[in-house]
């Protein structure tokens, strides 16, 4: 239904979040819903209905006092890179959501998308969440939005799309410059903010960039790997038990 | 005509096909469609070129590097970190990246407003014009003046670090009133460290980027400690080394499994309040088994072996405490709860591992503590010899505007007269630092007249002073509250007279010094927008409010705007030819040496302005502080002289030392078996700005839930009192009873309570308003004899089940 899952170019973007260095400041979580005009109600607390496309997961060890240790985790969307279709791009039955094998990004047409929600389903990871309501800003704040991404409308599904606009910028900029598009590298909004420099991203299939060589490092392990969805978010942690925990379901 | 069966089957088909090929049915769909997602309220952000502009972020005293996303060059869509800024290297914090929802709150002031109804009253409030508002404060200040009663003024500020600190001291010292105040910081008890230790008016600097062994006395080193970001990319520095092995090992002393205790190398569980007592344990074996830095103490240190006082008699030193049976490993253990073979190899660590050095202090809730226990997180320091030119720990640089002013410091802090409290029979304290909390003592009690005008400025003490009600008590004494803030917070709702300041990023600010970071830093924070409301600087108010005033506070304050005086700082800044400005990427600051002086790269005044509101900082070396030290005897003191002949019982010895000299929390064991702390996270803001939208999202639903706050218990505590995760129950203490829910936890030690600082407003909007409980409404303030200054450790309580 979306593409033929080859890639077309040497493309193919993915992140990689160093958990050692990660200070659970949440920076990450709070530029994504600046620069992608997420919406907010006035009650976030219930998690199922909270719009996150970077959320942040609390993972402890499980021992007792003073055995304790904790981390967070950022989850983005893996952008999932198995043959021919993600879990998501796989059911959505009018093609909304597809995986741009340039890029490697799976991405959401909201005015195609028909809230059938088959896609939250399907993605293991939780990484999609839908606009029950009308996202709706106090009045003064509408004047935040940002016009380089759409703002959705109640009924459509939305997830992390590793600020694919920037990527747009940024490809339109190497056109002008004389460069080839397909070499054009940026950085989403999480990547940039955070403070510790925790989140990597780039281009997985370039062996020189600093993504690939970090989603090779022994500390490197992803998400429900076992579920073959070939996430391309990688994680790096020293602790064993972390390792562990990224077999568990969410 | 015969129409049969067939021949109407035939048309119809003939129908439907012909349509199918015509375009009607497609346009139709496609217009549908289109019209569907077409719903009027759903907002489209007008388009518009996209500009950037550099500017210097104001929400803290971090002074990260930031740059503003404008559409059409009047709207701000986003704000993200300078990657050119040497603090904060591109990043920025989740405040930072949530600031533009303050400028576009909609709980902002839109112009002056006068209470016309009872003090607290929100439908009273009434819009008047700044003319009207300012006429009326210049005649009651023109009045008290006259009169002869300047001290019937006072201000609390939250500004620290920054010129407005500065104007609010020329301004009260020209005034003729002693009543400037600031809200409590941890900063306060650094600079107390050092001015005893040092002779020093400046605050203790850490060489942390150096650091390959941080012990961390409870400082929340990744949650908010000094400079954020400076912090952060310190933490990064300290995980460089690859394969998750670190460049340097961090070791975090903690009742709580905190986030800056999870990213440790290694968590020290402590029981609440003994950290200091730990400290000396360390150092007690430090000191036994010759562990110390011997030369540098010997030559450099005086009160580590027995002095004489000025009375010519001889006190023990600090030798002879840290040696004393009390401090010994065992009897530590017992009371920290750390083992003794743990509390050795502590000291053997850190005494033995190269650029080792001790840290302390509270996180984002700043607040001061016991200055026996920092003088004795300070004497591991001195122990350690890292007070040595280039060492881990020294000073944070004056900024050296020149010529140095007579009325005011130079200093980072500023340093304005304060109400002597020793002025009132029964106040004294032998070492004053920022005594706002006895201020408000002797003026709910009493015992100084009646404040006739309080201005509130930068600051919400209504909600984030400790023991908040102690400020809404002193109000009751004060006649005309004048709130400077450009939000509707719990202070400005009890305000008879608001002069809405401007939010960040629409007027000029500054920054002076970073707190605990040992190079000169100055930065200007220019506004990225006009101001949107009918809003004025309040360093502008307070030019206005000289101006009117005439003769000599005319005369001190001669500027004519804010932004020209700090112009003026500016000027004063390049006649003095130090440091330079970081213009390029990667300039590594924490390479400067005090030794190696840094060449100018900028013309006059009017060519570092540029270049300031350019988005670029100023920096300088750091202060050699070996040559820095001021004390009557020329060397480090960790025996506090400056004690004797102040009024304290000073027979004892130890009075004069480092010594565990715990504050007793009020309240009856028995009634209040458990002990409540209080804890800060970098993304929920707990000062004078309320959480925004973006933040709280963030929040664990197991730390608020609907608008329930969670504390957290461990399940041994909890269990027992017949509660589960989710538990509604009563949180008690003598300050107070406030109803809460329970989060069973393991990094909760057991027998305390951790409950999150930032929740709890009755201000703001549906985003904040009503959600959870403030802490500072049942924790205790004990304040700390020698310094009057009120600390906050541990509040006494009680759990039950609702």
């Amino acid at each position: 239904m979306s593409g033929n899952g080859h890639s077309q170019s040497g493309v193919r973007f993915g992140m990689a979040i160093d958990l050692d260095r990660c200070t659970g400041c949440m920076a990450c979580s709070v530029a994504c819903q600046a620069e992608n005009n997420v919406s907010f109600r006035a009650d976030e607390s219930d998690k199922l209905r909270s719009i996150t496309w970077l959320e942040v997961y609390h993972l402890q060890n499980g021992k007792e006092y003073p055995d304790y240790q904790f981390t967070y985790l950022p989850r983005p969307c893996m952008h999932c890179d198995s043959p021919h279709h993600s879990p998501c791009t796989f059911v959505c039955p009018v093609n909304a959501t597809t995986r741009d094998e340039v890029s490697g990004i799976v991405n959401h047409i909201y005015p195609r998308c028909i809230g059938c929600r088959y896609c939250i389903v399907a993605c293991p990871y939780h990484a999609r969440d839908f606009n029950w309501w009308d996202p709706k800003w106090p009045k003064s704040m509408e004047s935040m939005l940002s016009p380089e991404v759409s703002t959705r409308m109640r009924g459509v599904v939305e997830k992390c799309t590793f600020c694919h606009h920037r990527l747009l910028k940024a490809r339109s900029k190497a056109y002008l410059d004389g460069i080839d598009p397909n070499e054009a590298t940026y950085a989403p909004a999480c990547a940039e903010a955070c403070p510790t420099k925790a989140i990597t991203f780039g281009n997985l299939l370039d062996p020189e960039s600093a993504v690939a060589k970090l989603s090779k490092d022994p500390r490197a392990f992803r998400i429900l790997a076992k579920l073959n969805t070939e996430p391309k978010v990688y994680y790096l942690s020293k602790h064993q038990w972390v390792h562990k925990l990224g077999d568990n379901s969410f | 005509m015969k129409f049969g069966r067939r021949a109407f089957l035939q048309f119809a088909a003939g129908a439907v096909g012909g349509t199918l090929l015509s375009p009607m049915p497609w346009r139709l769909a496609d217009d549908t469609a289109i019209w569907s997602q077409n719903w009027s309220w759903r907002p489209s952000p007008e388009r518009g070129p996209i500009t950037t502009v550099p500017t210097v972020c104001t929400l803290c005293q971090g002074g990260c590097g930031i740059q503003a996303r404008l559409v059409n060059g009047n709207r701000a869509i986003y704000l993200e970190g300078n990657p050119v800024h040497p603090i904060n290297a591109g990043g920025i914090c989740p405040l930072g990246a949530a600031a533009l929802q303050y400028l576009y709150a909609p709980y902002r002031i839109e112009q002056p407003m006068k209470q016309t109804r009872a003090r607290g009253e929100a439908a009273g409030f009434q819009p008047i014009s700044w003319s009207e508002a300012l006429d009326d404060l210049v005649k009651r200040l023109a009045r008290l003046k006259s009169e002869g009663t300047p001290g019937g003024v006072a201000c609390i500020t939250g500004s620290r670090w920054n010129s407005m600190d500065d104007l609010w001291a020329r301004f009260f010292s020209a005034y003729g009133s002693a009543g400037l105040f600031k809200m409590p910081s941890h900063s306060d008890s650094l600079r107390a460290t050092a001015k005893l230790a040092l002779g020093k008016d400046s605050s203790l600097a850490f060489a942390l980027e150096h650091a390959s062994y941080v012990l961390s006395f409870g400082a929340a080193l990744v949650e908010g400690w000094g400079a954020p970001a400076r912090m952060q990319a310190a933490f990064m520095r300290w995980q460089k080394n690859g394969a998750g092995k670190g460049a340097a090992k961090l070791v975090q002393v903690e009742s709580r499994c905190s986030m800056s205790a999870a990213k440790a190398d290694q968590w020290v569980p402590v029981v609440p309040g003994t950290e200091g007592l730990l400290a000396l344990g360390i150092a007690h074996v430090m000191v036994k088994e010759n562990l110390y830095d011997a030369d540098f103490v010997s030559r450099g240190v005086l009160g580590f072996e027995d002095w004489t006082d000025m009375q010519g008699k001889v006190r023990s030193g600090f030798k002879k405490i840290a040696l004393s049976p009390a401090y010994a490993p065992d009897q530590v253990a017992a009371r920290t709860g750390v083992d003794a073979a743990k509390i050795q190899g502590l000291a053997r660590e850190f005494a033995s591992t190269a650029n080792a050095v001790a840290v302390w202090g509270g996180g984002q809730q700043n607040v001061p503590g016991n200055i026996y226990h920092e003088m004795s997180f300070f004497a591991l320091n001195v122990l350690r010899g890292n007070l040595k030119s280039g060492g881990l720990v020294s000073l944070v640089p004056d900024v050296p505007f020149q010529p140095a002013d007579d009325q005011t410091a130079a200093s980072a802090e500023g340093g304005a007269p304060q109400i002597k409290l020793g002025s009132v029979p029964g106040t004294r304290v032998p070492l004053p630092g920022n005594g706002i909390y006895g201020f408000l003592d002797i003026l709910t009690r009493g015992m100084i007249p009646p404040l006739e005008v309080l201005f509130v400025h930068d600051a919400n003490p209504a909600y984030s002073l400790p023991e908040n009600k102690i400020f809404k008590a002193a109000l009751d004494k004060v006649g005309y509250v004048v709130s400077m803030s450009p939000y509707m917070d719990e202070t400005a709702m009890t305000a008879d007279l608001i002069l809405p300041n401007h939010a960040a990023f629409e007027g000029f600010e500054d920054v002076v010094g970073l707190p605990g970071v040992p190079y000169a830093y100055y930065a200007v924070s220019r506004p990225i927008l006009k101001p949107r409301k009918d809003t004025k600087h309040s360093g502008d108010v307070v030019l206005q409010l000289s101006k009117a005033l005439g003769g000599n506070v005319a005369a001190a304050l001669p500027w004519a705007s804010y932004e020209e005086y700090l112009k003026n700082r500016v000027n004063a800044l390049a006649a003095s030819k130090r440091g330079a400005v970081a213009d390029k990427k990667d300039i590594d600051l924490s390479k400067l040496q005090s030794s190696v002086s840094v060449s100018p790269n900028f013309k006059d005044g009017t060519d570092l302005w540029k270049k300031l509101t350019g988005g670029f900082c100023w920096y300088d070396v750091p202060v050699d502080v070996r040559s820095a030290v001021d004390t009557d005897s020329g060397k480090i003191e960790l025996a506090f002289r400056a004690i004797q002949g102040k009024g304290l019982n000073v027979e004892d010895d130890q009075v004069y030392l480092p010594h565990f000299k715990p504050l007793p929390p009020s309240g009856d064991e028995k009634e209040y078996p458990l002990l409540l702390l209080s804890y800060g996270m970098l993304s929920l803001s707990c000062e004078n700005l309320a959480n925004p939208p973006f933040m709280t999202k963030t929040l664990w639903d197991f730390v608020l839930k609907k608008n329930d706050l969670f504390v957290e218990v461990n399940p041994a505590t909890a269990g027992p009192l017949g509660m589960i995760e989710g538990s509604k129950a009563v949180l008690k203490t003598p300050q107070g009873e406030v109803a809460v829910r329970v989060h069973l936890s393991q990094a909760a030690r057991p027998g305390a309570i951790y409950m999150p600082q930032g929740l709890g407003h009755t201000a703001y909007d549906e985003f904040i308003q009503g959600k959870g409980v403030n802490s500072n409404s049942v924790v205790e303030v004990q304040v700390d004899p020698i310094t009057g200054m009120g600390t906050v450790w541990a509040t006494r309580a009680q759990l039950r089940r609702a």
